[in-house]
C-alpha cells in the first residue's frame, strides 16, 4: 500500500499501474472518490500503452485528513510533490469533477511540466445553479450524514438505466462510500470551495494540448461550465459523451478509457489539434471513427436544428445566425 | 495511514466476518463508547454554567444531552457479557483512556475560549472522528441488529455532533497561532488512536483464531 509523506507531513496514497516509459495519466479524484473507484483503469490503461496513477486526496480515503483541511493551492502542491516524487515529469493529468478544478490549478501553475490536460466533469467557476447543488450537498453531509449526501448525489452521478441495473448494489454502495470515507475530510474538502472565487479567468495560461469531457446528461456541472473552459483553453477540444451523467467514467470506463488513450496518442504522435473545436463521442467504445463533429447547437438541450439552417429556414437563407456548434470561437 | 494501522484493521474485518458481533465484543465497545461519553458529558456539563451568550454555548449544550441519550440507547441496545474478567480489562481501558487524554484537566475551572478548551475541542473531535466500528464490518454483514442498529445511530449522530468541534476548531479565537493549532488536534488525535488501537488489540489480537 504505498504512500507518499509530503513536505508537510502528510501521507498520500497513490497506486501506479503500467510500466516502462510509457505516458503517465495522472488522475484527480472528485470530492467523495477513492483511488479504488478507478480500479477498471488499472487494466484498460495499461493495456493500451499508459500508465496511470490514481491517489487519495488530503481528506480523501487512505491520505491524510487534515483536520483543519486543505486549500486547492495545498492539493496542487502535494500532487506535484508526488510527480517529483514518483519520476514523473509530464503526466497527462485528468481531473473530474472537484478534483477538475485542481487539475485546471496544476496546468497553471505547471505549464511546463504537464503533457496534456484532460478536465472533466467539472467547472472553473461557481454560478448560482453550481453554488446551489454545492450548498444542498453541505447541508445533506453535515446537518443529515453522509449516506444522505450519496444518496443526493445518486441521481446526478448515474443515468437511469445504470440505476435500474445497479439497483441492487445501491445500498453497498452508500455503505462502502460511508465506510471508504471521513465525514470531517469530505466537509472539508467541501470547504474549500466557500473561498473559491473562480479560475476562468487564468485559463487563458493553459497552452497544453487540452480535452474536455462532459457527458450529455449532467446536471451537476453542465455544458455551459465546460463551455467556459473550452473558450478559454485555445489548445482544448471539447467532447460529449452521450446518454450519461456526471460519474459517467464510473458508468463508461471503456468508453472513458478510449477517450483518454486517443487523446494521449494523438499528442505522443504529434497529432493533436487543439483548435477548441466540439465532437461527439459514440455509445460503442469501439466504434470507429469514435468522435463525430457536433453540428449542432451543443449549449442547447432542446434539439433543434444548429443556429445557422434555422436562420436560413426562417429567412430563406439570409440571416446570418449563429455561428455552429462546431466552430473554434 | 501506516501499515501497521492497516494490519490492524483488515484483521478486525477478517475477525468480524467470522460471524455476528459477539457479546464479549459488544461489551467491549459499548464501554469503551460509554467512556468516552461520559468524558464528554463531564466535560459539556459544565457549558451549562457558561451565560446564553457565550458563543459554543447553544451548540455544545445541544452536544451535552445527545452525549448522555447515546451513552444509554447503545447500553440498552448491548447484549451484555456474562465475563467478568472482561469488565475489569475494559475498566483498565477506561482509566487509561482518561489518563492518556488529560481528560481530567478539562473538569477543572470554568471553560473559557483558550488554549484549555481548544485542547478539549480537538480531543472531542478526535472521539468522534477516530472511534468509527461501522467500517470495520465486512459491508456483507447486515446491521439490522439492535446493537448495530444502535450503534450506526450513534456514529451518524457523531458525525452531526463533529460539526461544533469543526466550526470552533476552524474559526474560535482562542488566542493560538495555526502551528500551536495543528500540534494540539495532532497531539489529541494520536492519543485517541492509541486507546482505540488498544480496544481493536483486544477485540482482535495478533495471532488469535477467534
Amino acid at each position: 500500500m504505498p504512500a507518499y509523506r509530503s513536505k508537510r507531513g502528510h501521507d498520500l496514497h497513490y497506486e501506479l499501474h503500467g510500466g516502462g516509459e510509457a505516458p503517465v495519466v495522472t488522475i484527480v479524484n472528485g470530492l467523495s472518490m477513492r483511488t479504488s473507484h478507478w480500479a477498471p483503469y488499472f487494466s484498460l490503461l495499461p493495456a493500451a500503452g499508459c500508465r496511470v496513477l490514481s491517489y487519495d486526496m488530503l481528506g480523501q480515503g487512505l491520505s491524510s485528513k487534515p483536520v483543519l483541511g486543505a486549500g486547492f493551492d495545498d492539493h496542487v502542491d502535494v500532487l506535484r510533490e508526488l510527480h517529483e516524487h514518483l519520476g514523473i515529469s509530464r503526466p497527462y493529468v485528468f481531473g473530474i469533477s472537484f478534483g477538475g478544478v485542481v487539475a485546471l490549478k496544476y496546468a497553471v501553475a505547471h505549464a511546463d511540466a504537464i503533457a496534456g490536460l484532460l478536465p472533466v466533469s467539472t467547472f472553473s467557476e461557481l454560478d448560482p445553479q453550481l453554488r446551489c447543488h454545492a450548498w444542498n450537498l453541505f447541508t445533506g453531509l453535515s446537518r443529515v450524514g453522509f449516506e444522505y449526501y450519496l444518496d443526493l448525489l445518486m441521481p446526478l452521478n448515474f443515468s437511469n438505466r445504470w440505476l435500474t441495473e445497479n439497483a441492487e448494489l445501491i445500498s453497498l454502495i452508500r455503505r462502502v462510500g460511508a465506510s471508504g470515507n471521513e465525514l470531517f475530510g469530505i466537509q472539508n474538502l467541501m470547504e474549500s470551495l466557500a473561498d473559491f472565487s473562480g479560475i476562468s479567468e487564468e485559463l487563458g495560461a493553459i497552452d497544453c494540448p487540452t480535452l474536455i469531457l462532459n457527458a450529455e446528461y449532467d446536471y451537476l456541472t453542465p455544458r455551459h461550465l465546460h463551455e467556459i473552459i473550452r473558450r478559454r483553453i485555445t489548445s482544448s477540444r471539447l467532447v460529449l459523451v452521450p446518454g450519461v451523467c456526471h460519474a459517467f467514467t464510473l458508468e463508461v470506463p471503456q468508453l472513458a478509457s478510449r477517450l483518454i488513450v486517443d487523446f494521449v496518442r494523438s499528442v505522443e504522435s504529434g497529432h493533436w489539434q487543439g483548435d477548441q473545436s466540439v465532437w461527439i463521442a459514440a455509445e460503442d467504445a469501439s466504434a470507429d471513427p469514435l468522435l463525430l463533429p457536433c453540428e449542432g447547437d451543443h449549449l442547447r438541450a432542446i434539439p433543434i436544428a444548429p443556429p445557422t439552417q434555422a436562420g436560413k429556414a426562417r429567412s430563406g437563407g439570409n440571416e446570418g445566425g449563429k455561428e455552429s456548434g462546431r466552430d473554434k470561437r | 495511514m501506516t501499515n501497521d494501522i492497516a494490519n490492524l484493521r483488515k484483521r478486525i474485518r477478517e475477525h468480524f466476518a467470522r460471524g455476528s458481533v459477539h457479546p464479549d465484543d459488544q461489551t467491549r465497545i459499548t464501554l469503551f463508547i460509554q467512556s468516552i461519553k461520559a468524558i464528554n458529558s463531564a466535560v459539556l456539563a459544565k457549558v451549562e454554567l457558561q451565560p446564553f451568550d457565550w458563543q459554543p454555548y447553544r451548540a455544545l449544550h445541544n452536544q451535552y444531552y445527545r452525549e448522555v441519550e447515546l451513552a444509554t440507547l447503545i447500553g440498552k441496545a448491548t447484549a451484555w457479557s456474562s465475563n467478568p474478567f472482561l469488565y475489569m480489562e475494559a475498566t483498565n481501558l477506561n482509566l487509561e483512556l482518561w489518563n492518556r487524554t488529560g481528560a481530567a484537566r478539562y473538569l477543572q475551572g470554568l471553560l473559557a475560549l483558550d488554549e484549555t478548551f481548544y485542547s478539549y475541542l480537538a480531543l472531542s473531535h478526535a472521539f468522534m472522528s477516530v472511534v468509527r466500528f461501522i467500517p470495520l464490518l465486512p459491508t456483507s454483514m447486515s446491521l439490522d441488529t439492535p446493537f448495530l442498529q444502535a450503534l450506526k445511530e450513534v456514529e451518524e449522530e457523531n458525525g452531526r455532533q463533529i460539526q461544533v468541534q469543526i466550526r470552533l476548531l476552524k474559526e474560535a479565537d482562542c488566542g493560538l497561532e495555526a502551528e500551536q493549532r495543528e500540534r494540539i488536534v495532532e497531539e489529541e488525535r494520536n492519543k485517541v488512536e492509541s486507546c482505540f488501537r488498544e480496544l481493536l488489540e483486544r477485540i482482535a489480537p495478533n495471532g488469535a483464531n477467534a
